[in-house]
């Protein structure tokens, strides 16, 4: 059976890719620059010239299941290099959004747990409390251990602080983010 | 040019030393830079890679309360998602359109957004910068290192060369010190994976770390709070796994500016460092040796 019987290759992955990410990708020729110049490409599962191409041939569930995506540190040397100006790092961050919409986030990574906290902190109290992020992120994906020595150290040289911060306009704060979810538009 | 201070979440607790020094600095050069009022988060990675239209509302609610004035930023990330809204709502005018929707107020992205070290360039003068200059940081092997987001992407940055910027170069050399050729000066230090995925920090910045040293420096300046943190903070840590010797302080280019203006130690936020600067800057002649009290320059 091929893998379009199976539902796994998506003749409509480019064009979806695209219009969520505003970026052209069929311009790429696989010379390969982008991944030469990437500083997680030799450590993750698919390189930035492959995830160009999987996409292109619709390889939908790869591509949205690949620690690459979330890996990636967002260090925008690829499309500074890319000599067909394709936009990658736009390009993965739609990538990111259909993962999680579908529901294929690789188990390997906390990034999203991440990012919901962070944005979650924005929401209610206009800033980051970076104490208040690193606890919550602790309890949520049970690392107590990570980094837990480096506490009292950073605790003494002032570089937590302890009481999280108050910034007025919460409700003005929460109608953006209420608009920002209920905008629902392909491009997010 | 009138200034407007945005600090940016990490200036409050894990950047406070940035913040320290660039307050200093800028009162030593008579910059007015007065913080905004209930300045909220751009977003940072977080929001890029979640939803795109709220990652230029975040920014945008902050460039509209600035308007008027010009911006200051220190944090690369947040200078990063300031001057990606402004390009992104100037240019085009649906994106635009959809900002004011959910911000409820129309924002034509002009306030313009200027980070600390063009702020040096352009209004205080780098040569000003060296006749002000009371304690030269003579024979300092300074790694400059900038980055990702100060330069990348260039068209939308137009900060420096995307490939080998040169402006924190010229702001370490007019406060005395000696800027390295090096060609680790944009590599990626791993950036938010210190929380989510710290092997890969470790590696990248293992990398930058042993690059710097491998060149020749005495220290590594930042312009950035999460590149401070990631190779300042997990440098322990990177000995003990690539079982390599690196003890380089990591400074904020404020402290090492504040330093050679003559500022103290204390009023630059050293000790929030977790590798001590002192001994080394007491090595080189431009901090008096710990333990032998006052902390003032030993050139003075």
């Amino acid at each position: 059976m091929t893998s379009a019987a199976q539902g796994l290759i998506s003749p409509q992955l480019a064009q979806q890719v695209e219009a969520a990410a505003g970026a052209r990708l069929t311009l790429c020729f696989q010379c390969q620059k982008c991944t030469s110049g990437c500083p997680i490409a030799a450590g993750t599962d698919i390189k930035p010239h492959e995830l160009v191409r999987l996409v292109q041939l619709g390889e939908r569930d790869l591509v949205l299941s690949s620690r690459m995506i979330w890996e990636c540190t967002s260090c925008q040397t690829c499309v500074t290099r890319c000599p067909q100006a394709v936009e990658l790092p736009a390009i993965i961050d739609a990538l990111r959004r259909l993962s999680r919409d579908s529901r294929k986030v690789n188990p390997d990574t906390a990034v999203p747990v991440f990012n919901d906290i962070f944005l979650g902190a924005v929401r209610q109290m206009g800033r980051v409390h970076e104490l208040g992020l690193m606890a919550a992120f602790k309890l949520r994906t049970k690392s107590f251990f990570q980094d837990a020595g480096k506490l009292p150290a950073m605790l003494r040289k002032g570089k937590l602080a302890l009481r999280p911060p108050f910034v007025r306009g919460r409700s003005q704060r929460a109608r953006t983010f209420r608009r920002v979810e209920g905008s629902g538009s392909e491009k997010r | 040019m009138s200034y407007v201070f945005y600090p940016g979440c990490s200036l409050d607790s894990t950047g406070k030393g940035y913040r320290l020094s660039t307050e200093a600095v800028a009162r030593a050069l008579g910059l007015d830079m007065p913080e905004l009022p209930d300045w909220t988060c751009c977003g940072s990675t977080a929001a890029h890679q979640s939803n795109s239209l709220l990652s230029l509302a975040l920014p945008a609610k902050n460039l509209l309360a600035a308007s008027g004035k010009t911006m200051a930023v220190c944090c690369a990330a947040c200078y990063s998602r300031l001057k990606v809204a402004n390009h992104q709502i100037a240019n085009a005018p649906d994106t635009r359109g959809r900002v004011a929707g959910v911000l409820g107020a129309d924002y034509d992205g002009s306030t313009p957004v200027k980070h600390m070290l063009e702020i040096m360039r352009d209004e205080v003068g780098l040569d000003e910068i060296a006749g002000r200059v009371r304690v030269p940081l003579t024979g300092l092997r300074v790694a400059c290192y900038y980055g990702c987001l100060l330069v990348r992407p260039p068209d939308v940055m137009r900060f420096d060369d995307p490939e080998n910027p040169t402006l924190l170069d010229r702001v370490v050399a007019a406060a005395g010190a000696e800027p390295l050729e090096w060609p680790h000066k944009t590599e990626c230090c791993g950036a938010s994976h210190s929380i989510t995925k710290v092997a890969i920090v470790e590696r990248l910045s293992h990398d930058i770390l042993a690059m710097a040293r491998d060149s020749g420096a005495d220290c590594i300046v930042t312009a950035c709070p999460l590149c401070q943190l990631n190779l300042d903070l997990r440098q322990r840590d990177i000995e003990a796994r690539f079982g390599d010797r690196l003890g380089l302080p990591i400074l904020y280019f404020t402290q090492l500016l504040g330093l050679a203006l003559g500022l103290e130690p204390d009023d630059l936020g050293l000790g929030s460092l977790m590798v001590d600067p002192l001994p080394m800057f007491a090595k080189k002649g431009i901090v008096a040796r710990p333990g032998s009290g006052a902390a003032a320059s030993a050139a003075r």
